[in-house]
């Protein structure tokens, strides 16, 4: 066969050169090795990404239907929600909003909490909104007036009306801790209540610990004393139970005033009033129903997956166009050497 | 031979393809004997092609069929023949090939251009075309092989090679050209 005969397609393809019968055997030997399962990395990526999303979303969507339950235990509509605090430092607060009482006039009823028996400590905070300058003025003179009524007193006030219009006054108001709850009801009365928050911190393991301390101070001081009065004591001796004696008394002091304090504590509750003026309160805008702050709910939490997911892109978009220059150069490097 | 036109070749270069190539299959994938037994010369004489050296192409060729055999789950029979797979694997493992023996040439301070090729791309075939094989750069006999001798279409050939159609059809063009001229010499 002459190459001029041929052209020169049909000649490279005649004369292509065939693979060795050592290497047939070699590839065709593969079969029968055990094969590695590997999972499709592509296939994995396009139900991954998708099952991501409708994690994502549905996350968005539990956390709203929960975010959005309806009040619980709230009187006639009213919207409590409570921690009470125990004296291990664990426990609950007491935290009242009533909000959805904001545009309502009605008088609001605290809620129930803690137990009488024991010694606990109140601390209230309330947001009441009045009509104008005259009438914050008014609603001042009212709340000190409650808590004086109650057995308690206004341990500071402090009234602004600036010249800009509008106007608040902020109280401390201490009440005897078995007046607080009508105390938080009239004072919640003087104008639109537009936040309430509540916490009891039960003191009642406190109180008990510094008895025993006490107690068991009172022992050591009572023992020392008789100590001291033997006769047959050295010098040396006698002078270190003197000064054994003096930090006890030291120690027992202290506790007695720390007792004082926790008792103090708990039976006067403390109340932070603020009243205020439109321009000073804003109301607090509440979404109707509970589609609506569900979806509120929802829509937030979403927001806020997207922020984690763009401080991710953010901190791996330099590494994936480190890793995007890698890829070109080492393409064009492969042009160059097959061009060789 | 006439050349038309920018990545010309004959009517009968994609005439011929066998049954599993013929089309993108459907459904199952065939078993992996079956593909090697049908793939083996091809993959074989790209690689001869590509790097000109016959016992590199047949370890590169095993190379490949092993990494083929390793990843053979992932082969999507939808996204291009099993010959376009395996030419792909191929590639990847000669541009590792081609890497390690420039590092290895530059060691040794020969260059790949100072040692010239001695191998025979084919069985018998004339000798002023072994001659302008081996004168082509290796990407252009790399075309020659996946158009001519693999009987690749276009869009698979380009898409192997990681450049265009167009690109391919030019390059495959001027490497045909060359081979053309250098035997139109040798008859005259």
């Amino acid at each position: 066969m002459s190459a001029s005969e041929l052209t020169v397609e049909r000649l490279l393809r005649a004369h292509a050169p065939h693979a060795p019968e050592t290497l047939r055997t070699r590839v065709l030997a593969l079969e029968s090795a055990p094969q590695q399962r590997n999972t499709p990395s592509r296939r994995l990526v396009l139900v991954a990404l998708p099952a991501a999303i409708a994690i994502a979303v549905l996350a968005a969507v539990v956390h709203g239907v929960v975010g959005s339950g309806s009040p619980r235990a709230v009187p006639a509509n009213k919207s409590f929600s409570s921690q009470t605090q125990g004296a291990d430092g664990t426990g609950a607060t007491v935290d009242s909003s009533a909000r959805a009482r904001a545009d309502s006039k009605q008088p609001l009823t605290a809620p129930s909490f803690g137990a009488p028996a024991r010694l606990q400590h109140t601390d209230a905070s309330l947001q009441v909104r009045v009509g104008d300058v005259d009438a914050l003025a008014a609603a001042t003179s009212r709340a000190t007036r409650i808590a004086t009524s109650l057995g308690g007193y206004a341990q500071s006030v402090d009234y602004r009306t600036p010249d800009g219009g509008g106007g608040a006054s902020y109280l401390e108001l201490r009440v005897p801790a078995q007046n607080v709850k009508t105390a938080i009801a009239q004072l919640g009365a003087l104008g639109t209540l537009v936040s309430q928050e509540l916490s009891v911190t039960d003191l009642q393991q406190t109180f008990r610990r510094q008895s025993e301390q006490i107690a068991q101070l009172r022992r050591r001081v009572a023992a020392l004393r008789a100590a001291l009065t033997g006769v047959s004591l050295p010098e040396a001796q006698k002078v270190l139970l003197q000064i054994r004696l003096a930090e006890s008394k030291r120690a027992l002091a202290q506790r007695l005033n720390a007792r004082k304090g926790t008792i103090s504590a708990g039976t006067t509750a403390q109340i932070s009033l603020v009243i205020g003026t439109e321009k000073a309160i804003a109301p607090v805008a509440h979404h109707q129903g509970r589609l609506g702050r569900m979806m509120h709910s929802a829509v937030g939490f979403l927001a806020l997956e997207g922020i984690i997911l763009l401080y991710a892109l953010i901190v791996i978009s330099p590494l994936a166009l480190v890793a995007a220059a890698v890829w070109v150069w080492r393409r064009r490097s492969v042009e160059r050497l097959l061009a060789a | 031979m006439t050349i038309r036109g920018p990545g010309a070749v004959s009517k009968d270069v994609n005439a011929a393809l066998t049954s599993l190539d013929a089309a993108p299959l459907v459904g199952a994938p065939p078993a992996f004997a079956e593909i090697a037994a049908s793939q083996l010369d091809a993959v074989y004489r790209y690689l001869v092609y590509l790097t000109g050296d016959r016992a590199a192409a047949e370890d590169l060729t095993a190379e490949t069929f092993e990494k083929a055999f390793r990843t053979w789950r992932r082969f999507d029979p939808r996204r291009g023949s099993p010959r376009t797979w395996l030419c792909r694997i191929a590639r990847s493992v000669a541009v590792d090939w081609f890497r390690a023996e420039t590092r290895r040439r530059r060691r040794e301070e020969t260059y790949a251009r100072d040692v010239p090729l001695s191998e025979e791309f084919g069985d018998g075939l004339p000798g002023p075309l072994e001659e302008a094989l081996r004168e082509l750069s290796p990407a252009e006999r790399e075309v020659v092989a996946l158009r001519v001798l693999l009987e690749l279409d276009g869009p698979s050939a380009a898409r192997v090679l990681g450049i265009s159609q167009t690109a391919c059809s030019t390059r495959l063009s001027r490497a045909l050209r060359r081979l053309e001229e250098r035997m139109n010499d040798v008859r005259e």
